[in-house]
């Protein structure tokens, strides 16, 4: 291999490199990009920044650290899955420079692997070995009663579970920064605890929508006829129930739990991919390249995956990214309306929903800090998807 | 004594009736109202190492020929007879084995290759499937096969796009022969491409055929090109085969007036010779309501009551060499 630089100029330049080079080029894409990242952030250190148990104390000249101790198996596993994603796309950059491009397919497939394997491997382990502590210690009064010296919070002192009716529904202050809730939590917190909720929603939920919706349309766009008929006429019928009233339905029927609420946007949400893909399955199947494939013999399996899907995926991927806005909207909506998680799971739709006070007082804070981070998301992932759809659109790109 | 050997000539593939038509669906059920008649009644055999050329104008069926002979297109009838095997008879694990030694090259060097795949793995890919090369194996194979067509092995991490429309074809000219075939079908090899590509790719694909005894389907609508490539040459006309003889006396001695029409319309590069040029009034009639009789009928200079009613069937003509050709009227063309 001494020969690997001279080899790095023969390399060509793949579609997914062209396709990034021209979404990079466009400042509010990459804008929007990185306040998605802030917020994966934000929800991956949620328990770092925003605690009622602090990070260091000494109690009793013995130094301990609460905030880890407390840490439960979902932090744990979101940890995980973070560390996995940051050393998958490391892997990917990594890929680009040195390995070639006729194997990057396969090796990425295998790295992939090995990573989701390790990642749920990893949290069954989480799950199954972390036993549930529960630790109703309040340090803060340690501290007042001078029990406990030392003491490091985080930057936003509360738990969103802690209560305090002794300060509930104030406004914006030095000490709540954005006011606190009709149960006295504060509203900072809450929000940033919230977006485990929106994120999660809104990856899950497209995740199950997309490999739903790529796999249906994949089957009727490849064999067309009969098969199409009857698929499509049942993708017309899922399409013609207003999903949001079949959610809500389905949602009053099952107990409120956030897989729940995933998997229901998930199996409701599938047509549009299903149609998209079989648009591109039907102009692909006529297309030269697959005809070569199947004069070569090539399995059935490479046809759909490696030659149609490769070519066709492009406006499932813009969708998706419109499909996490639209998954975290009705979320929130669900969520407003009282069909959300249950409190006192965090979530921006139900802190919105408290912005009418228990007394009738409209309490400005509750809607408008929740209400702006909804905004913002849905914004961010829509513009994000905007700025995909026109690096794709090859009408919009310069003829390479 | 000639037709004896005639008989004991080795026939690689053999086209017997060969009928494909595409049903015209309307409504809402999707009735059948109708069938475009692609091909209609197609025989021919190609011998083993020979150049079979397929000639006549656009919509006239010679594509769907081809892929129907390597069953891309499924056929309405008739049968075909590939190194002693039935294609359409062969169930789908066995078919995929056949075409290893079947491939096809496409006209447009621009839709005919993957665009998310490096040209290592477009040449590469069947290699695995029919686990001929892995690995290093299979590097070497695409290396051979890139140098073989013209191409440098270090183009083998590139993407189609970064390459000329010469230079894919070459690519998938090197797709076709990965798999080692004995047939090919040029469906349009060359007729995308400039003129001095042209006669690039045609002699690399006769240099193939020298090299790795090939048997071509070459299907063209110039006739200059496949005269300069083919043994013989078969002229089609709306879906049926007007005429059939070895290249040299088609050229030579045109006997069909479609024929005649098609060669007038070659041009020459005499400047002083002047020559008739026929040409043809109408248009090719639409194939899924083909005229009466002889489907040339209605724009043949020669045609008489006959040709409505009935078509000649194809027939040899003259006793020297093979030459068959489906008209009436061939003869009093002649004199």
């Amino acid at each position: 291999m001494s020969k690997t630089i001279k080899q790095h100029t023969d390399w060509g330049v793949s579609y997914g490199e062209m396709v990034s080079r021209e979404f990079f080029k466009n400042r509010l894409n990459v804008v929007s990009l990185v306040f998605i990242i802030f917020l994966f952030a934000i929800a991956v250190f949620a328990p770092f920044i925003a605690n009622d148990k602090p990070l260091v104390i000494r109690i009793d000249g013995e130094l301990t650290f609460p905030l880890l101790r407390n840490l439960n198996a979902v932090d744990y596993s979101v940890f995980l899955a973070a560390i996995v994603g940051l050393f998958q796309i490391w892997l990917i950059r990594r890929n680009k420079k040195r390995v070639n491009p006729t194997r990057r397919g396969e090796v990425l497939s295998r790295q992939i692997m090995i990573n989701a394997f390790v990642l749920v491997a990893g949290i069954v382990f989480i799950f199954v070995s972390l036993d549930k502590r529960l630790d109703a210690t309040n340090y803060k009064r340690m501290v007042e009663s001078k029990k406990a010296t030392g003491a490091v919070f985080p930057l936003v002192p509360f738990g969103f579970e802690r209560t305090d009716l002794a300060v509930r529904e104030q406004g914006p202050s030095a000490e709540h920064w954005l006011g606190t809730d009709d149960v006295g939590a504060d509203v900072l917190c809450r929000l940033i605890h919230g977006s485990r909720i929106s994120l999660s929603v809104g990856f899950v939920a497209v995740g199950i929508s997309s490999v739903i919706g790529v796999f249906i349309g994949a089957i009727l766009g490849y064999f067309g006829g009969k098969v199409d008929f009857i698929g499509m006429r049942f993708v017309e019928i899922m399409m013609a129930i207003p999903t949001f009233f079949l959610i809500i339905t389905i949602v009053a029927f099952f107990p409120r739990s956030l897989l729940n609420i995933m998997i229901i946007i998930g199996v409701t949400k599938w047509t549009g991919d299903a149609r998209f893909i079989r648009a591109e399955f039907f102009r692909l199947r006529g297309q030269d390249f697959v005809q070569a494939a199947r004069a070569l013999g090539l399995p059935l399996r490479s046809l759909l995956f490696r030659h149609m899907l490769p070519n066709g995926i492009a406006p499932v991927l813009v969708n998706a990214t419109f499909g996490i806005a639209g998954a975290i909207f009705i979320e929130a909506a669900l969520s407003f309306l009282g069909f959300g998680v249950a409190p006192p799971t965090p979530s921006w739709g139900q802190m919105l929903s408290l912005g009418v006070g228990t007394t009738g007082r409209f309490l400005w804070w509750l809607s408008l800090f929740p209400g702006l981070a909804i905004f913002l998301t849905v914004t961010a992932y829509n513009l994000v998807g905007e700025g995909l759809r026109d690096a794709i659109d090859p009408r919009l790109r310069k003829a390479a | 004594m000639k037709r004896n050997m005639e008989s004991t000539k080795k026939y690689l593939v053999d086209v017997k009736g060969l009928k494909t038509y595409f049903p015209i669906k309307r409504g809402l059920f999707s009735r059948v109202v109708g069938h475009v008649k692609a091909v209609d009644g197609v025989s021919f055999k190609i011998q083993a190492g020979k150049t079979l050329g397929l000639v006549g104008e656009s919509g006239c069926g010679k594509t769907t020929v081809g892929r129907t002979i390597l069953r891309l297109i499924n056929a309405t009838d008739g049968k075909v007879t590939f190194d002693g095997s039935d294609v359409f008879g062969l169930p789908s694990k066995e078919m995929r084995k056949l075409r290893c030694d079947m491939q096809l090259i496409f006209q447009d060097p621009y839709s005919s290759l993957n665009p998310r795949m490096t040209v290592a793995n477009i040449v590469g890919e069947s290699l695995t499937a029919h686990k001929m090369a892995t690995g290093r194996q299979r590097r070497k194979k695409v290396a051979e096969l890139l140098e073989r067509v013209g191409l440098s092995p270090h183009h083998s991490s590139r993407y189609p796009h970064e390459f000329s429309g010469g230079q894919r074809q070459r690519i998938g000219i090197a797709r076709a022969l990965a798999l080692d075939p004995k047939f090919i079908v040029c469906d349009e090899a060359v007729s995308a491409l400039d003129v001095s590509i042209q006669s690039q790719i045609i002699n690399l694909l006769q240099d193939l055929q020298d090299e790795m005894s090939l048997t071509y389907l070459f299907i063209a609508h110039d006739l200059a090109v496949v005269e300069h490539i083919s043994d013989y040459v078969a002229v089609m006309y709306l879906g049926k085969i007007v005429e059939y003889t070895s290249s040299r006396e088609l050229y030579k001695n045109p006997l069909h007036p479609y024929t005649r029409a098609l060669m007038s319309a070659i041009p020459m590069p005499d400047p002083h010779r002047r020559q008739q040029r026929i040409v043809l009034g109408g248009e090719v009639p639409s194939p899924s309501n083909p005229p009466s009789g002889c489907p040339f009928h209605p724009r043949c200079p020669m045609a008489e009551q006959r040709c409505s009613v009935e078509m000649q069937e194809l027939k040899q003509q003259g006793d020297g060499v093979e030459h068959i050709v489906a008209c009436w009227k061939c003869k009093e063309w002649n004199t």
